[in-house]
């Protein structure tokens, strides 16, 4: 009876959302589409291969596996600052930042002046001889932890960056089995595709010791926004899934891949007690989250007033260029990236936990080079300089609340929207 | 500690359970500091000793095949940044591909269309022989060979993987179990990797006979495995592990075998790729087989962090069951730096330079090696007296193809000891002097050359100049 009390009252809501969705599909159609704010900049004059052609040669020498957005997909040539220009020299808002990656803008000018300086220096010849780059990269990054954080790893990528703070998790703690979020995304590589957890990335390969646990998703969670249930799954996985010991745990402040999904409050702090007490590490994936984008802290994980014993990043270097809305919540989450678009990646974490890693040789070629590293410091500067993280903030809290504004006028189509997960990305 | 307690407890009297649980609490907490600061210590140690010499360099400029230190003093750079400057330093047309491209766009990510990663695509594939025509982009070596690795399971379906003892290809979870050094393995779960002989034709059991080692393959395959296996990886030279060449035949037997078993045959071609090598311009085209993967990275971008993976449109069908996506992989910079340096490669005529140089140099090496022996006292060697008193070494084997070029140092040619200590000296030695050369080999004795392809004749006499004065002195 309660049941079908509750399927009748459903749908008569959802007939009601269909109707107020029409009406304003008809309000819409007779109002002008809004214009892209003036920006006075002109791109240069693109002589090169057109979008036929490159998705031709796309097809043939890339593998099928590589896939595009839109029906129709775009031939982005230039970019600069929030925009991106076409091979017709159209100019679009990038909403998205090269996901989540571009910070301070395309083509900063302040952290162009920087790689393209150092480039005409020196580009690369490895950690096995000293330069300052990555030294005062390195300092500057280590001061914007908290705590003990201060030792800083430099990889090329978010998935290295993971793999790394998993291969520190196993080493220091003794412990093999790890914790991950259920929708989380850590990246591609035959380890962090175990912790990745969204099937549609998960090849069938072994996974080693990976528990997967309920997601503490305020929005479809079963538990909503309680967090002392959803951090009991936590613990009953490792009394019951594991020796009652774990390497680690590692989560995304704000699920990226999985559709900025945020923590359930209070999560984070529950869930990190109770694996230290069972000698685990903890790991914020800070890959998409970190740099200021948060608007009210400079990571993530402070939203959840918590201190890691590993901060992986990557991603992030240009200011902010994709903002994207919790709709759970009223700040909002301006993606930043650790170099704007420079292939780096870091792991932060403190002196004992780095030692591990003296045990053996741990080498990477690129990581570190004077290039990126120049870029990633001229990166943190911007950020500082022009307030970027209050930015965030001021814009972040202004644009969620005009999508709130929309989700009331169009309250039939936000509720499929809040159904679309990004599934590809 | 139980003396540290035992005395507590006499001087205390009897303690209860809480004392004595505190006692042994402080006393642990002092310990676990102690461990700390010692392994501290200990790996800085470690750290600048391995990296001796080149620890206190501190490099700010690079022009092709040369380096500055903060002082304006200029070296020559023997060791490429690691195998991976092969244009030189900064060569204006890779540089100028750089700068204009990141004016353009540096990131977009491959969600959108760009010229830059389709066109350095179709070129790199022209460089493969076969239907090697798929490109995958990557930031590292390391992402590469994961990325060949999991598409070896997932093709074959099956999970062992056969690598060479010796060999280095990484050092995420998958390649760090095909890495087979034990000083790069760190003590983690590996699964499904076999580690076979080493077709080492230097040190190893059967000399050049590669046929004989390619038996233990097979031996491996029917008695470690189900009998089918995922696939091989191997380095047709050896770079970390001392610029060993793997022994004539060995290559066409072995791919023979994993193909019956059902595997897919991986050339890591990381460092010995993008003619390094000189008699071509992938290290496997020496040994007469064509591998279903070719992974790369180090010299395709001159320095640039970019890695690739090439295998066939049937191969790489198995990644479109899943989403897989790189967000840096392929950006337009680094395949700009890319093209560009493919444009010189060829522009310059640098694989013909790197052989001809390469056997030049290989030439005096060979030379060097034999003065010093005969040049040796009763003792047939040659010695430096160190704290320790005198120490003998001599060059036991010159080695390599190209510019790609070995030298190893032992106390004993017989033994074929390794003189590690002495290696590391005439490597601060040849610092001192300009040279700035590499060093591996499971034991750390081997000198590693593999400098910008641009290096000269006259390079190459200065380098063997600097060794042979170094060795001579001591």
């Amino acid at each position: 009876m309660a049941t079908q009390r509750n399927l009748l009252s459903r749908s008569l809501q959802a007939a009601k959302s269909r109707y107020r969705y029409h009406q304003s599909l008809r309000r819409i159609s007779s109002a002008a589409a809004p214009e892209l704010p003036p920006f006075g900049y002109e791109p240069k004059p693109y002589s090169g291969p057109l979008a036929d052609q490159v998705l031709e040669k796309r097809k043939k020498y890339l593998g099928p596996s590589l896939f595009h957005y839109y029906q129709k997909p775009l031939n982005i040539v230039e970019g600069k600052m929030q925009y991106l220009f076409d091979e017709s020299g159209k100019r679009y808002l990038d909403g998205f930042a090269g996901i989540v990656t571009v910070s301070c803008g395309h083509c900063h000018p302040d952290v162009l002046g920087a790689i393209v300086e150092q480039s005409k220096l020196l580009q690369h010849a490895t950690t096995i001889y000293l330069h300052h780059a990555i030294a005062d990269f390195a300092e500057e990054l280590a001061s914007k932890m908290p705590g003990n954080l201060k030792v800083v790893y430099f990889v090329n990528s978010g998935t290295e960056a993971n793999e790394l703070a998993m291969l520190m998790a196993r080493l220091y703690s003794g412990n093999l089995g790890m914790l991950a979020l259920r929708n989380a995304y850590h990246g591609g590589s035959a380890s962090t595709i175990g912790l990745t957890a969204l099937n549609t990335w998960k090849y069938p390969i072994p996974q080693g010791e990976i528990h997967h646990v309920v997601n503490p998703n305020p929005y479809r969670g079963v538990f909503g926004s309680d967090a002392n249930q959803y951090a009991e799954d936590v613990k009953d996985h490792i009394d019951h899934g594991t020796s009652g010991q774990v390497a680690g745990f590692i989560a995304e402040t704000i699920q990226g891949v999985g559709g900025a999904v945020e923590l359930a409050p209070g999560y984070l702090k529950l869930v990190y007690d109770i694996v230290r007490k069972a000698g685990g590490v903890c790991i914020a994936d800070e890959v998409q989250t970190g740099f200021g984008r948060t608007g009210s802290h400079y990571w993530g994980f402070e939203t959840q007033g918590v201190t890691p014993d590993i901060v992986t990043m990557a991603k992030m270097s240009d200011e902010f260029d994709a903002i994207t809305v919790s709709f759970l919540s009223l700040t909002t989450y301006i993606y930043q990236g650790i170099g704007n678009g420079l292939p780096l990646g870091a792991v932060v974490t403190t002196p004992a936990i780095a030692s591990v890693m003296a045990q053996k040789i741990q080498f990477n070629t690129f990581g570190g080079n004077p290039v990126c590293s120049a870029g990633g410091l001229a990166v943190l500067k911007v950020l500082d300089k022009e307030q970027r993280q209050k930015h965030c903030a001021d814009v972040g809290s202004h644009l969620i609340q005009r999508l709130r504004d929309l989700q009331q006028r169009h309250d039939y189509f936000l509720v499929d929207a809040l159904d679309y997960s990004m599934s590809k990305l | 500690m139980q003396r540290i307690f035992a005395k507590a407890v006499s001087a205390r009297g009897s303690l209860s359970l809480q004392q004595q649980h505190g006692c042994l609490l402080f006393s642990r907490k002092l310990l676990q500091k102690f461990l700390v600061s010692t392994v501290v210590l200990i790996w800085s140690l470690t750290v600048m000793m391995i990296y001796n010499c080149c620890g206190q360099l501190n490099l700010v400029d690079g022009k092709m095949q040369y380096l500055f230190d903060e002082n304006g003093r200029r070296y020559l750079d023997a060791f490429g940044g690691i195998a991976t400057v092969c244009c030189g330093h900064c060569h204006p047309e890779v540089m100028d591909a750089i700068v204009n491209q990141t004016k353009r766009l540096q990131h977009s990510t491959v969600l959108y269309l760009n010229n830059a990663i389709a066109d350095f695509a179709e070129a790199l594939a022209s460089k493969l022989p076969g239907d090697l025509k798929v490109v995958f982009f990557t930031n590292s070596g390391t992402e590469a060979n994961e990325l060949a690795m999991m598409i070896a399971h997932l093709y074959t379906g099956c999970h062992d993987i056969i690598s060479l003892r010796n060999g280095n290809h990484g050092n995420a979870a998958a390649t760090l179990g095909a890495t087979a050094q034990c000083n790069y393995k760190f003590n983690v779960i590996q699964t499904g990797v076999h580690h076979v002989l080493n077709p080492d034709q230097y040190r190893g059991v059967f000399g050049s006979d590669g046929i004989i080692y390619a038996r233990d393959v097979e031996n491996l395959i029917a008695y470690g495995t189900c009998g089918r296996v995922a696939g091989f990886i191997a380095e047709a030279i050896q770079g970390v592990g001392g610029i060993l060449e793997l022994a004539p035949g060995y290559l066409p037997a072995v791919y023979g075998s994993i193909r019956k078993a059902g595997g897919l045959c991986i050339a890591d071609e990381v460092q010995s790729g993008f003619a390094l090598s000189g008699s071509h311009f992938w290290g496997f085209e020496a040994h007469g087989v064509v591998p279903d993967i070719v992974t790369m990275a180090k010299g395709i971008g001159n320095g640039i962090p970019i890695g690739a993976v090439i295998t066939t449109p049937k191969i790489a069908k198995v990644l479109t069951h899943r989403t897989y996506f790189i967000t840096f992989g392929g950006n337009p910079v680094c395949t700009a730096g890319g093209l560009a340096v493919l444009n010189v490669l060829e522009k310059e005529k640098l694989q013909q330079n790197a052989y001809s140089v390469g056997s030049y140099l290989k030439e005096r090496l060979t030379v060097l090696k034999e003065k010093h022996e005969s040049n040796s006292s009763e003792t047939l060697s040659v010695t430096f007296m160190a704290d320790s008193g005198s120490i003998d070494f001599v060059i036991g084997d010159v080695r390599g193809r190209g510019l790609m070029l070995g030298v190893e140092l032992v106390t004993d040619r017989e033994l074929k000891t390794p003189a590690t200590v002495e290696t590391l000296h005439i490597m601060d030695q040849l610092k001192e002097l300009g040279v700035l050369i590499g060093k591996g080999g499971f034991h750390g004795n081997v000198f590693r050359i593999t400098p910008p392809l641009c290096f000269t004749k006259e390079d190459a006499d200065f380098l063997v100049g600097a060794m042979d004065f170094t060795m001579s002195k001591m």
